[in-house]
């Protein structure tokens, strides 16, 4: 058996194709990424070596640790609002009537494009005649916010699009896994008297542990390199406040000319991602891993 | 850097697998490039903005004027990209990293012509300007595209920004247009005071806030004070400049501008004033086609539209008839292209047809001189062009001016200042500090 | 959390035992249901609605209302914009090669890394995990310049090859999750036999996979469908471009045409939402077919 399944011309044959693209189309560029970030370079011209002076720079930064911070908030709700989308999942996976129907509907909004979805949110948002303030003003309160102008409200206001975005896809992910479990399990565990609860917690919630950790991984990570709706929507203001990390590198080397500081952003942030991504997986690590059986 | 032969034997492995993964219809494009030396035939790159989507008028010129070069010219073929705004900035960006430029393409003014001329990639044109295109140009507007005595683009636009407001609305409050910058407040009190926005302002892309502050720094102290500060001669904490700042935060103060303005883009803005919800909004006359010949908007609002200059401010330096504005996108050459002489031809070419078509065509004001008594225009282009006619000196955008870096703090101080963020000494400080460190 | 979940246990046995109280949780439950389907599908109506405004209308009636006059020219303009064809042709081409890529190899990497035994599995992993970590922005300026090395600027395979490589790490990240957990035993039992490893990968285990797989196809799917950063930026010839194009054809230099664009956006969703409605059945299929063989 082990000799079989660790033969190494297969093992190569597997696992090369992928690993050579993912190194000519992702590594490299992390690379020349890594080393655009030690010159100083507007993009056009030549490049200085300038050494660690944009690390150096980035380390002292307050801008760049407030778009940390807020990329940080967001992985932090990402994180959180996964326990609804379990929950939906759940829900769905159920032998409940019209579950199929359910699950269909639900998942339509993750089709759309960020154009779209940017454009929904900026009507519902919109300070005057948007839906949210139209409902409030409609309920008696004078005068409600415009939350894409507010600058202590814009960040939160922003999260609510951004969690409704990626609901279809972690639903979906779950789905599949609750689905793969095998149905006898759970007959199993119903002959013996177990309630609905008891199922999907002693059993199912197990069972998934593995595609639960990875969809964390993915939120955080997700979360911290988001840009799209942000850059549509508010485009990082007002006054930065709801600048994230990939909003400034993109202000930086498109908009402000700095490429090498950009680079130099865009490299950090890939270190903040390895760093939380290990963090994460220690928090999460067990020793054995559960299988169907 | 990293080894080339490494990379080539990478892709090329990559794509080999790639091919046959799918063994589909991948027809290879072989090399489309200019051939330049192979026979007559060249072909010339032209990366440009105007999609036949929503910029029909100008699109439509385009088109017509390279089909009829190319029938001029039946060895030249131009080839057309075309992205919009924030793409195009984004790819050109790209391009010339690796210096793929196109042969021809569009360009801003100044700040952002700058890097490019430095880093080798346009081409100057003064032997055009020197040529048939010699006096074409309206006084001023390729000055904004030297650099070191040298020009490299020649201008399509020219614009200058008034305060377009709602007669209708102003009728029916007896308000009449402002002289001098008390009544303008005044204005702005009453509207606020009948629950009209009294001005639609999209702050969200921040130049449009830009606007305000150079006018009230124009008019408190005078054309020289800000270019001055731009420039880096004088200084943004000049008094006069400082109690600009102040003034804008003042303005915000008596809720002179629509609701969650700095959450809002030009667009949405530029909507409540089409949707009669605001009285006055300030933009470039290339906003001139809303109110005269676009027949989506409901005749009855493109009738009521009127403009007045930015008024005076008591005891300020300032002079009425100084705007702001300046020439809009130009065209570049590429320094490398491979069809360099073509190329310029066809710039020289296209400039003078779309001086001829684009207002006519599109709403354009170009930047070669029309003459308009030979034109049927809406009375609202005739009024604006005697506007530039007599102006006594037009500021180019302040972001437009200053370099990428310098441009970006000042956008964003803007915001900041108008959504009272940053005190007006902070805001001067910071753009002092934004254009020494980009000397 | 574990108090939590036996007080939710016992809430749950209570509630068992309450045949009215039940009914009463299952009706609340639907209403639940009934009122966040009606939410996920309003959006899907707005964007109708969307299209057939104009600009005035857009800004300045609710998002829900329907226009005077609806606006079908906003399709005729789509559609005669030209070339909207060869765009749609593209990009269905290009989704399907992208994504059948990406989800074959990557189904053949997880297999390696999670059912084989070498030395370096965890380490290539983590390589494919630390891929997915770096902002698109970061990587256009040296990718396009490596493809303009290679000659591949221009070329539908610069695409193929980007999606590819920037949808590996999640989906990878997926199958890991689901793999982690398929059962070993059949596949022992089948080496034992003197299966090929290939046999065991594609007769087996490959097969067992079917929903995941189907998961992941939509997701790449999707993410190949919208993506527009690489197309504007490889891509300069119109024969090679996709439908997300078809919306910058709205965007102009002082103007957006708001109607269009929806009227663009509603056509280029029709697609991929009866490709979703195909693959989301093979989810529930791929167990079904799964759960025999186990």
């Amino acid at each position: 058996m082990d000799k079989v399944m660790s033969n190494k011309k297969i093992i190569a044959l597997y696992v090369l194709p992928a690993l050579l693209v993912i190194m000519a189309v992702v590594y490299i560029p992390i690379i020349l990424t890594a080393y655009y970030g030690l010159n100083e370079w507007n993009g056009i011209g030549a490049m200085t070596f300038i050494g660690l002076d944009n690390y150096q720079a980035l380390l002292t930064d307050g801008k760049f640790w407030d778009s940390a911070w807020h990329s940080l908030l967001l992985a932090v709700f990402s994180a959180a609002s996964l326990i609804i989308y379990l929950a939906v999942a759940m829900v769905l996976a159920s032998k409940i009537k019209g579950a199929n129907l359910f699950r269909k509907i639900y998942l339509i909004p993750m089709l759309l494009s960020s154009v779209a979805i940017a454009q929904l949110w900026l009507r519902i948002y919109h300070p005057t005649n948007g839906i949210v303030n139209s409902f409030l003003e409609s309920i008696g309160i004078s005068n409600p916010p415009a939350w894409l102008a507010e600058p202590s409200l814009v960040l939160f206001a922003l999260f609510i699009p951004i969690l409704w975005q990626y609901a279809g896809f972690y639903i979906l992910i779950y789905y599949a896994a609750l689905k793969n479990i095998p149905a006898s399990l759970v007959e199993a565990a119903k002959i013996d008297g177990a309630t609905s609860m008891q199922i999907a917690f002693r059993i199912k919630l197990p069972l998934i542990m593995e595609v639960i950790k990875v969809t964390i991984v993915l939120a955080v990570v997700g979360s911290l390199k988001y840009f799209d709706l942000i850059f549509v929507m508010t485009d990082g203001g007002p006054n930065g406040s709801s600048e994230v990390m990939a909003s400034y590198m993109y202000h930086t080397a498109f908009r402000a000319y700095d490429f090498g500081y950009g680079s130099a952003i865009g490299f950090f942030l890939l270190v903040i991602c390895l760093i939380v991504t290990w963090v994460i997986r220690k928090l999460t690590a067990s020793k054995e891993t559960i299988q169907y059986s | 850097m990293f080894n080339k032969k490494w990379t080539v034997l990478l892709l090329t492995l990559c794509l080999a697998l790639v091919a046959a993964g799918c063994g589909s219809n991948n027809s290879s494009t072989g090399d489309s490039g200019n051939g330049g030396s192979e026979g007559d035939k060249v072909t010339v790159n032209f990366m440009h903005l105007w999609p036949a989507g929503v910029s029909a008028g100008q699109n439509k010129i385009v088109n017509q004027i390279i089909e009829e070069y190319q029938k001029e010219n039946p060895n030249v073929t131009i080839k057309q990209e075309v992205l919009d705004n924030e793409q195009y900035k984004n790819k050109l960006k790209v391009l010339s990293a690796s210096n793929e430029l196109p042969d021809v393409g569009v360009t801003w003014a100044a700040g952002f012509l700058k890097p490019y001329v430095e880093g080798n990639l346009f081409a100057p044109v003064d032997d055009l300007l020197e040529g048939q295109l010699n006096g074409k140009f309206v006084a001023g507007t390729t000055e904004a595209y030297a650099i070191d005595s040298k020009t490299y683009a020649l201008p399509l636009e020219f614009n200058i920004a008034p305060v377009y407001y709602n007669k209708a609305i102003f009728e029916q409050l007896n308000l009449e247009v402002p002289q001098t910058y008390e009544e303008f407040k005044t204005i702005v009190k009453t509207l606020s005071d009948n629950g009209i926005a009294p001005i639609a302002l999209g702050n969200k892309d921040r130049w449009t806030g830009s606007l305000w502050y150079m006018y009230l720094a124009d008019r408190i102290g005078g054309q020289e004070a800000l270019a001055n500060a731009i420039s880096g001669a004088g200084s943004f904490k000049d008094e006069s400049l400082v109690k600009a700042a102040a003034e804008v935060q003042s303005l915000v103060d008596s809720n002179a501008f629509v609701k969650g303005f700095n959450g809002l883009s030009n667009e949405e803005a530029k909507s409540e004033f089409l949707n009669n919800k605001a009285a006055m909004y300030m933009m470039g006359t290339w906003e001139l086609p809303n109110f005269t010949t676009n027949e989506e908007i409901p005749k009855e609002f493109r009738d009521s539209v009127g403009f007045f200059k930015f008024p005076t401010v008591e005891g300020g330096k300032g002079d009425i008839n100084s705007w702001v504005g300046g020439p809009g996108v130009g065209l570049f050459i590429g320094e490398n292209s491979k069809v360099k002489e073509e190329s310029k031809k066809f710039v020289e070419y296209f400039v003078t047809k779309w001086g001829e078509q684009s207002v006519t065509g599109a709403g354009v004001i170009p930047a070669t001189k029309v003459d308009t008594s030979t034109l049927e225009l809406p009375q609202l282009y005739i009024d604006l062009f005697d506007e530039m006619n007599q102006a006594s000196s037009i500021t180019l955008f302040a972001d437009v001016q200053m370099e990428a870096n310098a441009a970006e703090t000042h956008l964003n101080m803007i915001q900041a200042l108008f959504g009272k963020a940053v005190t007006p000494e902070k805001f001067s400080e910071e753009h002092d500090a934004a254009i020494t460190k980009g000397k | 959390m574990i108090s939590g979940a036996t007080g939710q246990l016992q809430e749950g046995r209570a509630r068992s035992g309450n045949g009215a109280g039940r009914k009463l949780g299952y009706m609340l439950l639907y209403v639940v249901l009934i009122g966040v389907a009606v939410f996920q599908l309003f959006p899907l109506v707005w964007l109708l609605l969307f299209s057939l405004k104009n600009n005035q209308e857009v800004f300045d009636l609710p998002p829900l209302s329907l226009p005077m006059n609806p606006r079908w020219e906003n399709y005729e303009k789509v559609w005669s914009a030209g070339n909207i064809s060869v765009y749609f042709l593209n990009s269905v081409w290009i989704t399907v090669a992208a994504t059948a890529l990406t989800v074959i190899l990557g189904s053949l990497v997880t297999f390696a890394i999670t059912r084989m035994k070498w030395k370096g599995s965890s380490f290539v992993l983590g390589l494919f995990m630390v891929a997915m970590m770096i902002p698109v922005h970061s990587t256009l300026i040296p990718l396009f310049s490596i493809f303009n090395k290679v000659g591949l600027t221009d070329h539908p395979i610069s695409l193929i090859l980007s999606y590819v490589a920037f949808n590996m790490p999640i989906t990878i990240m997926i199958l890991l999750g689901f793999y982690y957990t398929l059962p070993k035993e059949v596949e022992e039992a089948a080496v034992m036999d003197g299966c090929s490893v290939h046999r065991v990968f594609f007769r087996i285990v490959l097969p067992m996979t079917g929903s995941v797989l189907a998961t992941t196809a939509i997701i790449n799917m999707i993410y190949n469908w919208n993506e527009f950063i690489f197309v504007n930026t490889f891509i300069s010839s119109d024969m090679f471009k996709t439908l997300t194009v078809g919306v910058q054809n709205f965007i102009g230099q002082y103007t957006t045409d708001w109607g269009a664009i929806g009227a663009t956006l509603m056509i280029s969703i029709l697609p991929i939402l009866l490709m979703f409605l195909f693959l989301s059945d093979r989810i529930v299929e791929g167990i079904a077919a799964g759960s025999v063989k186990g």
